[in-house]
Parts: structure tokens; sequence; C-alpha cells
């Protein structure tokens, strides 16, 4: 059985000028342990997908269509209070600014064991010394001074490894990470990665990373799903993503990391921005950027396709046309 | 326990300004002395304003010692009844503080409630509640008081009604103002459930309630501090407005309003001391409230730094 299941998943935004899609058609699984990227520009959807796995989505926001199977059971028809045991306990998330996400007028300890409090039968004494356990385990020195410390007190890294801390503490099988790193000193955003995916694989925790950059996904990844306004426009393993990328767009996320540009040059970019909900283009929602677009793109919306392991949709995919372009080196962080 | 506690607030910004803010430091003192005098009347007071026994009328409207009639048993004076003008202004400003304290606890309470809930709900519920709270100010608390109190003397007669002055007055004053509260604290969790912590929170699993309460609602509390200040200071001008007109604390058990009034009547004929002595107490009072909610306010708005 997969630790999740997401299947035609859409979610719509009751607006004034009427209902916007926000996501339609989300479909991505996840093995027990495994590592999924979910990757897209601004704007494509990424963080609407992981509030909507945890049926958070806030209003006017709501589910509107497609199933969540969360080790069997649909999420979307749980009760509230069946939702509210769920989360924090068997699925938990962490933000990207960790500056944000903690309460700053409670201690980090307060923070901490409040997960505990919400879903054990617990008390202070013995909640405090999980906390603390977990503390050493995200490798925060002296964590009984921590304990007691306002996040204004700590670090932005120490800060991250806290979240990281809390979201361990429960034993959750499912964590999903909001661009974890964006907001890091650059010289520590490798160590909160790897600390994250070493903790992950010790526990044998399913990891959800959402970020715009398809470099890290390439690294820390078994699989990918690139998202474009709204849809999944291409979902596979990572190395057949990375090598062999079908979807136009997804090229253009390739050719725009730096690696792909030699010292000196421009870097590649997409050109054009990603369109707003309510301003989607009729056909392909990427056709107006797309390099390729063909007319039947401007009229048709593609179906998938599948090829080898991967599902793309795009009208050319598969046409051997396209252009060429140099592998990308896969590296292991 | 205290002493690490009093260490961290010796460090503090809010200390730090209170010391190099002469105003706020003489306004602390006055209210200081006030609360304690006041709370201490029993020890203080030469007399007891409530004993019968210990009044005389042949002492009535003595004025107080440094003029010529004046008597060195009775520091300020007498009233009309020949009670001791000095002890019945401290037991009196004991019950305006405490009517005033126990008003805005009540106020708090309810506005801090319904505030918290309307912003956090949102939708029609934070629609019908925010209206509630217009109509309630489209009255004033004067009028609902007055209405309310007299409407309460008629139906079950003055004397149950002495009995019950002190809680029928925290009553009304409190109900009356809970929009103060509402409206400030609503606009607060407006700003602060947008923001990510709160986000985080709701991810973990906690319930509605807790969020507010225990995540919400200690992000709001330097608003709510100033504020309170500030409504002390207006719900003890209210129960002496109250008082003065006849509809709050009853003459043998006088609080600054009632003792104003029943001297109100004297005036004319010399007895100024009567009148004035608790009516100065009365403006102090308040005044020294209303100047450490500036002080308060110009410390917690990050955004008005003052040079």
């Amino acid at each position: 059985m997969s630790l999740l299941e997401v299947r035609n998943l859409e979610v719509t935004f009751a607006s004034r000028g009427g209902k916007l899609i926000a996501l339609r058609d989300i479909s991505f699984s996840l093995e027990p342990g495994e590592r999924l990227g979910i990757v897209g520009e601004s704007g494509a959807g990424k963080s609407v997908a992981a509030f909507a796995i945890l049926n958070l989505v806030s209003r006017p926001g709501y589910i509107s269509g497609g199933e969540i199977l969360f080790e069997g059971q649909d999420l979307t028809q749980l009760s509230p209070q069946e939702m509210r045991s769920i989360r924090g306990n068997r699925i938990s998330m962490i933000f990207q600014d960790p500056m944000m996400t903690l309460n700053p007028v409670l201690s980090v300890g307060v923070q901490m064991t409040e997960v505990l409090h919400a879903h054990r039968e617990i008390n202070s004494e013995e909640a405090r010394s999980r906390a603390l356990q977990t503390l050493t385990r995200v490798h925060i020195s002296s964590p009984e001074k921590r304990f007691d410390q306002y996040p204004h007190e700590l670090s932005g890294g120490m800060r991250q490894r806290v979240v990281i801390a809390t979201a361990l503490l429960t034993e959750s099988s499912l964590i999903i990470a909001d661009e974890p790193t964006t907001a890091l000193d650059v010289t520590i955003q490798a160590e909160i990665m790897d600390l994250l995916l070493e903790l992950c694989e010790l526990n044998n925790v399913g990891l959800i990373l959402i970020t715009h950059d398809l470099g890290v996904i390439s690294q820390v990844t078994q699989r990918a799903v690139v998202m474009y306004a709204g849809r999944v426009v291409e979902a596979g393993p990572i190395r057949d993503i990375v090598r062999d990328a079908q979807h136009p767009y997804t090229q253009g996320l390739i050719d725009a990391l730096p690696q792909q540009t030699s010292p000196g040059k421009r870097l590649n970019q997409i050109q054009g921005v990603m369109p707003s909900l309510s301003n989607i283009p009729k056909g392909c929602p990427f056709n107006p950027r797309c390099p390729l677009v063909m007319d039947e793109c401007r009229t048709r919306v593609p179906a998938y396709t599948r090829i080898g392991s991967m599902r793309i949709a795009c009208h050319a995919a598969g046409n051997t046309q396209r252009r060429s372009r140099p592998h990308l080196e896969l590296s292991k962080a | 326990m205290i002493a690490p506690a009093w260490r961290r607030f010796e460090r503090s910004y809010l200390f730090y300004s209170f010391r190099r803010d002469q105003v706020a430091i003489i306004s602390f003192t006055i209210l200081f002395i006030f609360v304690l005098a006041s709370f201490s009347a029993p020890l203080l007071a030469p007399y007891d304003p409530y004993d019968p026994m210990q009044i005389d009328i042949m002492d009535s409207e003595i004025p107080p010692v440094w003029m010529e009639a004046g008597d060195q048993r009775f520091m300020l004076g007498t009233d009309a009844q020949g009670r001791d003008l000095f002890s019945t202004i401290l037991y009196g400003s004991r019950i305006s503080i405490t009517i005033g304290i126990f008003a805005v606890l009540l106020q708090a309470f309810l506005g801090i409630s319904i505030g918290l809930v309307s912003g956090y709900v949102g939708g029609r519920l934070d629609n019908f509640l925010m209206r509630l709270a217009d109509i309630q100010l489209s009255f004033s608390t004067l009028m609902v008081a007055i209405i309310f109190l007299a409407v309460f003397q008629a139906l079950f007669g003055t004397e149950l009604y002495e009995k019950l002055a002190i809680l029928m007055l925290i009553l009304v004053i409190g109900i009356a103002e809970w929009p103060q509260y509402a409206r400030t604290v609503r606009a607060n969790v407006l700003a602060e459930k947008k923001k990510e912590y709160v986000d985080a929170v709701r991810v973990i699993g906690l319930g509605s309630l807790r969020i507010m309460f225990k995540h919400i609602l200690p992000n709001t509390l330097s608003p709510i501090l100033v504020i309170s200040t500030v409504q002390i200071a207006n719900a003890i001008v209210s129960e002496a407005a109250l008082s003065f007109l006849g509809l709050g604390m009853p003459v043998t058990k006088p609080s600054l309003g009632s003792l104003i009034n029943s001297g109100f009547e004297f005036i004319f004929s010399g007895s100024w001391w009567i009148t004035i002595i608790p009516g100065i107490v009365l403006v102090l009072l308040v005044l020294v409230m209303n100047l450490l909610g500036d002080f308060l306010r110009d410390v917690m708005n990050p955004k008005l730094y003052k040079d």
C-alpha cells in the first residue's frame, strides 16, 4: 500500500469574479520512506497542494474533487476531529521561514511539547524529556538551555532545527517540507537539508519536498512532480526527468540552473511569467511561453502521455525534433 | 522563581524607558501611593466613616486644619454628616478603584473573548458581533447605566440597591464598555492570524480554542495592556458620574463620586472642601492613569519612536 496517493485532486477558490480552479487533476503517489519533489515557479500551486493534503486550504478555497489516500484512508472524507488527530501526529509539515513559523511569545519548549500534549496522554515531565531527546537528535547543543529560550534568542539555522525536531516528535510517517531551506543562510542550507534527509531515512519517514529549485530535487529525491499553473505537467523518476525531460517547461527549468551555463555567460531563463489564476490561457497553459508551441497547443489542453515511467502533459511529448541539450550532472549531495 | 523574572524585567525595554521617563515615574509613584493608601484605609484612616458610633453630627462642616475654624482632629475637615473627610476619601477611593478594576476585568473578559472569536472565525459571525458592538457603542455608557440602574432601583427598591450597589456598578460599567476591547482585539487578531506561526500550529493539529487563547492572544497583549489603563480611568470616571447623579454608591458608603455629590449642596454655603478635595483626588487619580497609559502606548508601539 502506498503511503500517500493523491488522485485527481482539485482545489477551487470562490472569488467575487467566479470560481477559480487553483489545482486541477493533480495525481501523484508516495511509498513509505520515499522522497518526492514538487517543483515549479511561484504561483504554480505547490503550497496549495501541500495544504490540501492536510485538508487545510483556507477560505475561500476548498477541495472540490479527487481523493487523498493516506495509508489507505481518504483524508477528504474525514471529520474535522479525525483530521486533527492526523495533523502533526501522522503527517507533519515544515515551513519555509523559521522566523515566522515559531510563535515569538512562547518558549521553544512550550511550542515543541504542544504537539505531544495535543496527540498523546503525556505528562509535562515526559514531554520535556522527549523534546530534549529530539533536540539532541537534530544536533542542537545544550538542549536544556534552548528548551527554555525564546525563538528570537536562536539563530535561523537553530530555529529550523527546532522546527524539524518538532516534526519528528510524534513519529509521523510523512513530512511535507515547503521550501525548508530557502530562508536560511546559504552556508547552512546544505547542512539542514542533510539533517532532514538523514532523519527521514533513519525513521523511514516519507518526505515531500516542495521547492522551485530543480537542482536540489535532483540531488535528494527519487521522484519528482513538475507543476505549472495548478497542473502537473510532468511526473516521473528524477533521473529520467533530469536526463530526458519531455515537457518544454521542465526543460526550461533545467536550462535555468546555473550549472547549465558556462561562467561569464548570462543565465538562461524561461521567457514570460506564470499566468494568474483568473487569466489562464486557452489550451495548454504554458503555450504563450513555450518555444515549441504548435497550433494545437492554443486550442486543446494536452492529455497525459506515458513515456516509460514518465507522465507528460504536452502535445509535443515524444516528438524527436526537440532541441538537444547537455545532460545535467547527477551528483549525490 | 521570582528572582530571574525580576532580573529579566530589569533588563527589559519597558523598564529601561520607564526609568528615563520622569512623567511616568511620577505618575506611577502617585498611583502606587493612592492604591496602597486606599487599600490600607482601615489601618491608615483615623476614623471609620462606616461606623455611626464614631460620627458626631456636632462635628459637621468643619473646615480643613489650615483654615481658621479648623479642628486638629480632622485634617481635611468634615462633611455635612460630621465624617472625617480624609478617612472618607481613603475609603471612597478604595471603592472607586475596586469598581474600576473589576469593571475593566469584566469588560476585558467579554471584549477579549468576543474579539478573539470574531477575528479568528470571521465571516458572518464576525459581521454579527461587530454590528452588535456598533449598536452597543451608539448608546453612551452613561445612558445605558442610568436607564439600567434607575429601573433596578424602581423595581427592587433602594434598600436592596444599596446592598448590591458595588456589584451593580461593576456589571453595568463592565457590560457597557466591552466593544472597546472587542474592536482592538479583533483588529489585532486579523493581523496575527495571517502570520505563518498560526498556519504552523494548525498543521500541528491544535483546536481553534487552543490556537486563539494560547497562541494569538499573547501576541495581542500589548494593546490590551494599553487600553486597560485608560479603561480603568474611564470606569472610575463613569462610576463617579453615576454616583454624582445619585445612581451610584449610596451616601452611607460613599465613593469619590458620591462624596463630591454630597458636598455639592453645601458649596454655596461656603463648605467648598467637601466637594473640591475629593474632586482633586479624582482628577489626580484619573490623570496619572491616563499618563501611564500614554507611556505604555509609546513604549509598546514600535512604530512610534520618541527621541
